[in-house]
């Protein structure tokens, strides 16, 4: 809970400081630069694509997460213009405004990008006991409990031998 | 003709005698030896002095965490294990599955869970035996505190873990939060059948290991 709530307040100030810093300077229509995926761990790639920019390349700008220029380039054919950029391991957790400026014309477009520390594994852990066993070894070695078996069957008739003369009076 | 008689007599009494002798011997010896090891009340967790598991000073001495990377091979020097490891799930009723029995020598990880070295509790599971005798942990329960497990991993480390306690838990009162929790330091269990044994149902409990990380090479 406390991790969440030190998370938002992260984001926030984030949040804030990229709405401080970053003043558009040829009127921001934001929310047309796609930022893939929209959340990442510190390190990860990221993908941004635009189809604000017609047929031109784009100047991307992720200096707010610490990542610097990169460019976009233009797509072929009605595809979007694309390029991409890595989050440096150091980013701390949060949300950052990524934006690119179209080559031709101006047109600035924004999106926004979360960095979370390690996604927290959502970890099934497993319930109750475990079936690992079945009793085979309690029964013994097969061999020696043959082995005693038939050693006590000669003792047995051994002793019968024995009693059988005694009770005829052969005597011993 | 009587010296004769006489002798055979006391030869047919001294086979009876020594073939009985023998034959209990056997018979006793060979049902007793078979019996897994289970813990003693020493080995088991300190909670009579009220100690918490994350302030106790081993807590405090456990080494830093490793990257995740999937274990190869248990080795547990002290009972003599050195067992490859596969992955394993979760049955229907979402317990903990098994290595195929047959293959005794065999023990397996929970896949989904933590890797041996990374934060939180790697669960490890093997068999006590299987219908042939005794299988890859039949001696666990006599493994004692302060011993040393070694997990191999593919990164090519090998995680060191020293045993905090050894613990039987009876099967119907099976505490799944102290066995499988999260746990915030690298922690491993590792698991087998023990407890008291019926022809009916089988083993009534399970042996648990509990370790944590000491170090790696």
């Amino acid at each position: 809970m406390r991790r969440t709530t030190r998370l938002l307040t992260g984001s926030a100030l984030a949040a804030a400081a990229a709405g401080l810093v970053v003043t558009p300077a040829y009127g921001d229509d934001g929310g047309d630069l796609g930022v893939s995926p929209s959340s990442v761990v510190p390190g990860g790639q990221v993908r941004v694509n635009t189809g604000a920019c017609e047929d031109s390349g784009a100047a991307g700008d992720a200096s707010a997460v610490g990542a610097g220029a990169f460019s976009l380039v233009p797509g072929t054919a009605e595809q979007d213009a694309s390029g991409g950029f890595r989050v440096p391991p150091s980013a701390q957790p949060g949300t950052y405004e990524i934006v690119a400026t179209c080559a031709e014309g101006g047109r600035r477009v924004s999106g926004d990008l979360v960095v979370t520390l390690t996604a927290p594994r959502e970890q099934v852990h497993p319930r109750g006991s475990v079936k690992t066993g079945v009793g085979g070894a309690l029964g013994g070695d097969p061999v020696q409990t043959a082995a005693g078996v038939s050693a006590l069957a000669v003792a047995a008739a051994g002793g019968t031998w024995l009693l059988h003369r005694r009770a005829r009076g052969d005597g011993i | 003709m009587r010296s004769h008689r006489g002798v055979g007599d006391a030869a047919i009494s001294a086979v009876t005698v020594l073939a009985l002798c023998s034959g209990a011997w056997l018979l006793s010896n060979g049902a007793g030896k078979h019996v897994p090891p289970q813990p003693s009340a020493a080995q088991g967790r300190e909670i009579a002095r009220g100690e918490d598991t994350d302030r106790s000073p081993a807590a405090r001495s456990a080494a830093p965490a490793l990257p995740p990377s999937p274990p190869d091979r248990i080795r547990i020097p002290s009972i003599r294990v050195s067992a490859p490891l596969m992955g394993l799930g979760l049955t229907k009723t979402g317990s903990l599955d098994v290595p195929p029995a047959e293959r005794r020598n065999l023990a397996g990880w929970y896949e989904a869970g933590t890797t041996p070295g990374e934060t939180g509790t790697a669960i490890v599971a093997g068999h006590v035996d299987n219908a042939d005798g005794p299988a890859v942990f039949f001696r666990l329960g006599a493994l004692k505190k302060g011993s040393t497990i070694e997990v191999d991993r593919r990164d090519g480390g090998t995680a060191l873990f020293s045993v905090d306690a050894v613990e039987v838990y009876d099967t119907k009162a099976f505490p799944d939060e102290k066995v499988y929790g999260a746990a915030r330091r690298p922690e491993l269990r590792v698991i087998t059948c023990g407890g008291g044994y019926s022809r009916t149902t089988g083993y009534q409990g399970n042996v648990v290991v509990f370790a944590h990380l000491t170090g790696s090479r």
